[in-house]
């Protein structure tokens, strides 16, 4: 089910995601996004290169954007613009709580603006905008 | 040589602003769109989506077919790996042919490298049998900041895909900070 255009409102939450990110999660989405730099699979290259830890690595974290706003808004919204600002990195074993908010609702073109970050509990892992397409009427599938 | 003045920094990377990052030419993915690299995405993150797994579903949707995952764009171009000595090439994955416009910053001392900012636009989504292609070009250099972390310029660069027909189907413009590392606290 995906939401229409007339489904949301300005000041709307969007439903949070959390992720526990695992070494396999992070490795996983490495190696999904075909990113072989040892930095987000190899915990001595990591710690040679004065991380403490492998970290997640940005396609990642995109991907992660766009499964949360299409998690909220539904599977036919199309996800037109995702701008973050990168933060503190994803260690393994990190919670990740991606929490967002509607901030403008367009009915002409069915476009909704939302803000998102992405916490842990080190800091922001992520801050950003998106902007998504809603169909007009509300799916039947 | 003419016996003019050696180039400032600030010069040099002036003329880095609209030049390639990487390869002259477009960067071509090794494959197609294919259901088993959205499908292996698709496991890894956990998205349910079911317009990029679901033949059925994808059918009867507004979609019509199955669809990509909109930011698995940058995944289609990365070139297959060559495993052996990736660390040694500090993760590239494959062996670069000098070292790149960055290197003026690496030469000058700017030899940190931060991500800061990434910000795609999605102009249609992609389907199963298309091929992308993908150009980057350095869109613009910073005078020098001083970050918490040090000295440094942001490098913003944009890469467009492009479909088969050569129209554009997404951006991401990708920006960095290249920084001249602090000493650390004795």
């Amino acid at each position: 089910m995906t939401l229409s255009i007339h489904d949301v409102a300005e000041g709307d939450a969007l439903t949070p995601m959390v992720i526990v990110a695992t070494a396999t999660v992070i490795v996983a989405g490495a190696l999904a996004t075909r990113d072989f730099m040892p930095v987000h699979h190899d915990k001595a290259y990591a710690e040679s290169q004065g991380a403490p830890d492998i970290f997640m690595n940005i396609l990642s974290s995109n991907a992660y954007c766009s499964r949360f706003l299409t998690d909220w808004a539904g599977p036919e919204a199309l996800v037109r613009r995702v701008a973050i600002r990168l933060g503190v990195p994803v260690f393994p074993n990190s919670t990740v709580t991606f929490t967002g908010t509607v901030t403008a609702v367009e009915v002409a073109t069915a476009t909704v603006e939302v803000t998102l970050q992405a916490s842990t509990d080190m800091g922001d892992h992520l801050t950003g905008t998106a902007v998504l397409r809603l169909p007009h009427e509300a799916a039947s599938s | 040589m003419t016996s003019a003045e050696p180039e400032s920094l600030a010069q040099r990377l002036e003329a880095l602003v609209g030049t390639p990052v990487g390869p002259a030419g477009p960067s071509v993915g090794p494959d197609p769109v294919n259901q088993p690299m959205i499908r292996h995405w698709a496991a890894a993150f956990e998205d349910a989506n079911p317009a990029y797994t679901d033949p059925a579903w994808a059918e009867a949707s507004s979609f019509g077919e199955i669809v990509a995952p909109p930011l698995m764009l940058q995944t289609w171009i990365l070139p297959t790996p060559v495993i052996t000595g990736i660390a040694q090439r500090g993760g590239s994955p494959v062996e670069l042919e000098g070292s790149g416009p960055l290197g003026v910053l690496d030469d000058a001392g700017f030899v940190g490298t931060l991500a800061s900012n990434s910000e795609f636009e999605i102009e249609r989504y992609l389907h199963l049998g298309e091929v992308v292609s993908a150009t980057t070009v350095i869109e613009s250099i910073s005078p020098e900041k001083r970050t918490r972390i040090g000295p440094g310029h942001f490098v913003s660069w944009v890469t467009t895909w492009r479909d088969e027909a050569n129209e554009v189907v997404g951006r991401q413009m990708f920006r960095i900070l290249k920084f001249k590392p602090e000493l650390a606290e004795p």
